[in-house]
């Protein structure tokens, strides 16, 4: 059972599964990419009175209102600066809205095996961060952060 | 001929005009004196019956012809609008709407004859003006006439009408013009031309007469006028005064090489009050056929229905050959397909502007690039909701088949009752107009039938005899919120909640802990009716949970609220993608807010002093009544400005009774706005409802303002 298992995990492992790698200050994060709508420069948001301070407002990307949040912010992390590199990636799962979440730069797509990718540890519940990861992926030298991305965008409890 | 391309447009205007007739004869039933709706009556019959006419759909014809035959009685006040001649006229109108989805079916209207609303039209008639022999001169011809073929057409008139220019008369101005032709020795002729019934372009065949008829002479006057003529607005006949030099054959001649002219009768014309005698010349051949039609009206219908008999047989293997296309039309505004054009021209522009940067080739452009592609994508965003719009559709186009329901289930259910409806010019998408009307019937006969109490309760509880249905349809933010709400007796909570427990839906002790919300919830679930008797209007307990799956099939929601003794309210909600409203475009702090137009009452210019503080909140007296004044800014937590207006701009708006002035820091004008949804992502504050996307492809929120008063 184990032999075909692990036969199964290395047909998946062999194709992997494609992350977009984004930066936020110094760390880098990857965004599977199944969610990836659309990558937009950094545009004018307009502010929404009163909403979750991670929110920054609402874009128009050709006609369709969609809010935007702050990565950084939502990670409790320092404000945006925005700069040339700024993107706002557009995810849309399956079966609700799309929603934007603005970034630092995104770096590339990378290609990540089963055996390139590690649990988190889960036993690390002091991490109000730990629901927001998938595991840790490593590519090359670096560490990319996976990010899950249903929990980050579905508000589970207040921040 | 063929007229099958006119089809589709013909099954259009019926509808139209069916809506009409439908429309006034409500009114007329309620007003029997309203002449107006009389008229209109009489022109949409009118039209009917010459559409239906030119399509060869002649039984619908004749139906529309006896109508207009009773209309023209009322319009001449020999008679009056009955109780029993409006049931006719529906029972008539029913008939014509089993023509129209026989045609829309078949591309044929049918074999029903509908005698006897035919024959009950012409005795209504024939009783208003007062002719011994109501059937050879209506009733008769008619059939005679609609039996088709060309033979049975040369018997439907008499002298009398066929020479209509007799009747013309002639005013104190003209005779002189008169006496002048005279003495130039101009021979005076009255002429009736009768146009084929095929023609189409009957305006363009009068107008070919008048040209053939100038050259060789003065046309004087005309019945209908020279205007009517071209505006088409005469039957198939019209009659003019004619001087010329030339002789009778001559002008006939003339008059007949214009082509689709079925007959030209010209004959002297004499004013009246002078001679006549020469009179009796022109007569004398038509004096033969004035009898035949009166004498064999029994042979004229028996060859009639045997004539019919023919056509169908001949009709049905052609209309099965062709059986037609009809297509799904939508009516669009004029101004919307204005819009649209354009648009279509800035795309045009647009791409000349990538064009020739293409062609020049030089680096330099890359920032115009740039510009001409966001200009693009501008353009063709606007174009998206512009396609949008079109699909929109007043929710009218359902709701108006109501009334004539309403007085229906009256009649039937023996309870006066009237509806009451407010919105109809709210628009929706097509596709949820198209499956709207089913739910909100059922609603409607709900409030009739079980609703509202019978007359005599009524009475007994001291309330109006007659029960009102309210039918209210409006724009809601992000929704639109169709209500219909009933004065009657309201839902019984107990009586609900036993029937649930006799059903066993629930248990005695889901029962008592239930709320009054839970338990008039429980009417939506499936196969439940509280109607002691079942009848065929409703309660076969196949109601409400039907309206609901329908309802949240289009992903709208349904509740309902109720007070006993006061009636029981429904309200439906369909959410919008894309609800357009009017707005006004308001500055506060550097950022800009839509609030709807429609909870706006009046904008006003109020000075610093005049704003006073009652309970340290801030009030304005406004023409002697204390509205409270909200600072937008603050509540939005938008930046203050730097500069300090001399006055306030106050937005006064309202909800119900209650206003609030709402202040703002500039005004942009009125603007038709494209709702969009915020999505569910961000917990906005209630104030917000929605965004809409500006021409400059900004975004600005949409304010609720009823939240705020």
């Amino acid at each position: 059972m184990e032999d075909i298992n692990d036969v199964q995990n290395l047909n998946v492992a062999g194709e992997g599964k494609q992350y977009i790698v984004v930066r936020l200050e110094n760390e880098q994060y990857g965004i599977d990419i199944k969610y990836v709508d659309n990558i937009v420069r950094q545009q004018k948001i307009t502010r929404i009175p009163s909403a979750q301070h991670y929110f920054k407002g609402v874009i128009n990307l050709r006609g369709e209102v969609i809010p935007v949040m702050s990565l950084r912010l939502k990670f409790g992390l320092k404000p945006d600066e925005y700069t040339n590199a700024t993107r706002i990636i557009i995810i849309k799962p399956e079966d609700q809205s799309a929603i934007g979440i603005i970034v630092d730069e995104v770096r590339e797509v990378v290609t990540l095996s089963a055996d390139q990718i590690e649990k988190p540890n889960t036993s690390d519940n002091n991490d109000v961060q730990i629901q927001y990861l998938s595991g840790i992926g490593k590519h090359g030298d670096g560490l990319v952060t996976l990010l899950n991305i249903r929990s980050v965008i579905n508000e589970k409890e207040s921040a | 001929m063929d007229v099958s391309q006119y089809l589709e447009i013909f099954i259009d205007e019926t509808k139209e005009h069916l809506q009409t007739l439908s429309d006034q004869f409500m009114v007329i039933e309620q007003e029997p004196e309203n002449m107006d709706a009389v008229n209109e009556i009489f022109r949409a019959a009118h039209s009917l019956k010459g559409m239906a006419g030119t399509m060869g759909f002649k039984r619908m014809q004749r139906l529309t012809h006896d109508m207009e035959n009773v209309f023209q009685e009322i319009r001449s006040e020999n008679m009056k609008v009955s109780p029993e001649l409006v049931d006719v006229l529906f029972r008539g109108l029913d008939a014509l709407e089993a023509y129209l989805a026989e045609i829309l079916e078949t591309a044929n209207e049918g074999t029903e004859d509908n005698e006897e609303i035919c024959q009950t039209l012409n005795s209504i008639a024939a009783k208003a003006t007062g002719k011994e022999a109501p059937a050879p001169a209506g009733g008769a011809a008619a059939p005679a006439e609609s039996a088709g073929g060309e033979a049975a057409e040369e018997d439907s008139g008499s002298v009398d009408e066929k020479e209509k220019y007799t009747s013309i008369q002639i005013t104190e101005y003209e005779k002189e013009t008169f006496d002048k032709a005279k003495a130039d020795n101009k021979n005076i002729f009255g002429i009736t031309v009768y146009l084929q019934e095929t023609c189409i372009l009957k305006a363009a065949r009068a107008f070919l007469v008048f040209k053939a008829l100038e050259e060789i002479g003065e046309v004087i006057k005309s019945v209908p006028s020279i205007q009517d003529i071209e505006d088409e607005k005469f039957e198939l006949d019209f009659s003019l005064v004619y001087f010329t030099d030339e002789s009778l054959e001559k002008v006939k001649e003339a008059i007949e090489s214009v082509s689709e002219i079925k007959e030209a009768i010209v004959g002297p014309f004499e004013v009246k009050g002078d001679a006549k005698e020469e009179k009796e010349e022109a007569p004398k051949e038509e004096e033969k056929k004035k009898e035949e039609p009166a004498a064999k009206p029994a042979k004229a219908q028996a060859a009639a229905k045997a004539a019919k008999a023919e056509d169908k047989k001949a009709a049905k293997p052609a209309a099965k050959a062709a059986k037609p296309s009809v297509g799904r039309t939508v009516r669009v505004d004029i101004e919307k397909l204005d819009v649209l054009i354009n648009l279509v021209s800035e795309l045009i522009i647009a791409k000349n502007g990538l064009v020739s940067m293409s062609s020049t080739d030089d680096s330099l452009h890359d920032s115009g690039f740039n510009e001409q592609i966001e200009y693009l994508e501008s353009v063709t965003t606007n174009l998206h909701e512009s396609v949008m719009k079109v699909r929109m559709v007043p929710i009218e186009t359902v709701v108006n088949r109501f009334p004539r329901m309403i007085r229906d289930l009256s009649k039937k259910l023996g309870k006066k009752m009237e509806l009451h409806m407010t919105g109809e010019e709210t628009e929706l998408d097509r596709t949820v107009i198209d499956e709207i009307g089913d739910p909100l019937q059922h609603l409607l006969r709900n409030s009739a039938d079980h609703g509202l109490e019978e007359n005599e309760e009524r009475i007994a509880l001291g309330k109006d005899e007659v029960g009102h249905i309210y039918l209210d349809a409006y724009q809601d933010g992000n929704n639109v919120t169709i209500e219909v709400r009933d004065d009657g007796a309201g839902i019984d909570i107990e009586k609900v909640k036993n029937k649930a427990l006799e059903k066993g839906s629930i248990t005695e002790e889901q029962a008592a802990v239930m709320s009054d919300q839970e338990v008039i919830d429980l009417l939506f679930r499936p196969s439940f009716s509280t109607a002691e008797k079942i009848t065929d209007v409703s309660g076969r307990g196949v109601g409400l949970d039907v309206v609901k799956t329908k309802i949240e099939g289009l992903g709208g929601s349904i509740e309902c609220k109720t007070e006993i003794g006061e009636g029981s309210r429904f309200i439906i909600r369909l959410p919008l993608t894309l609800a357009i409203i009017q707005a006004l475009m308001v500055d506060i702090g550097t950022e800009k807010f839509a609030i709807p137009l429609g909870s706006i009452e009046t904008i006003e210019d109020v000075m610093f002093d005049e704003v006073k503080l009652v309970q340290t909140k801030e009030v304005i007296n406004l023409r002697g009544s204390v509205i409270p004044l909200i600072r937008l800014g603050q509540i939005l937590e938008v930046e203050p400005g730097d500069y300090e207006p001399e006055s306030l701009t106050v937005v006064i708006v309202r909800k119900g009774d209650k206003r609030a002035g709402l202040v703002v820091d500039n005004l942009n004008g009125q603007q038709e706005i494209v709702i969009k949804p915020i999505g569910d992502y961000i917990h906005c504050s209630k104030l917000i409802s929605g965004a809409t996307i500006l021409g400059n492809g900004d975004i600005a929120l949409i304010l609720e303002a009823n939240t705020l008063v």
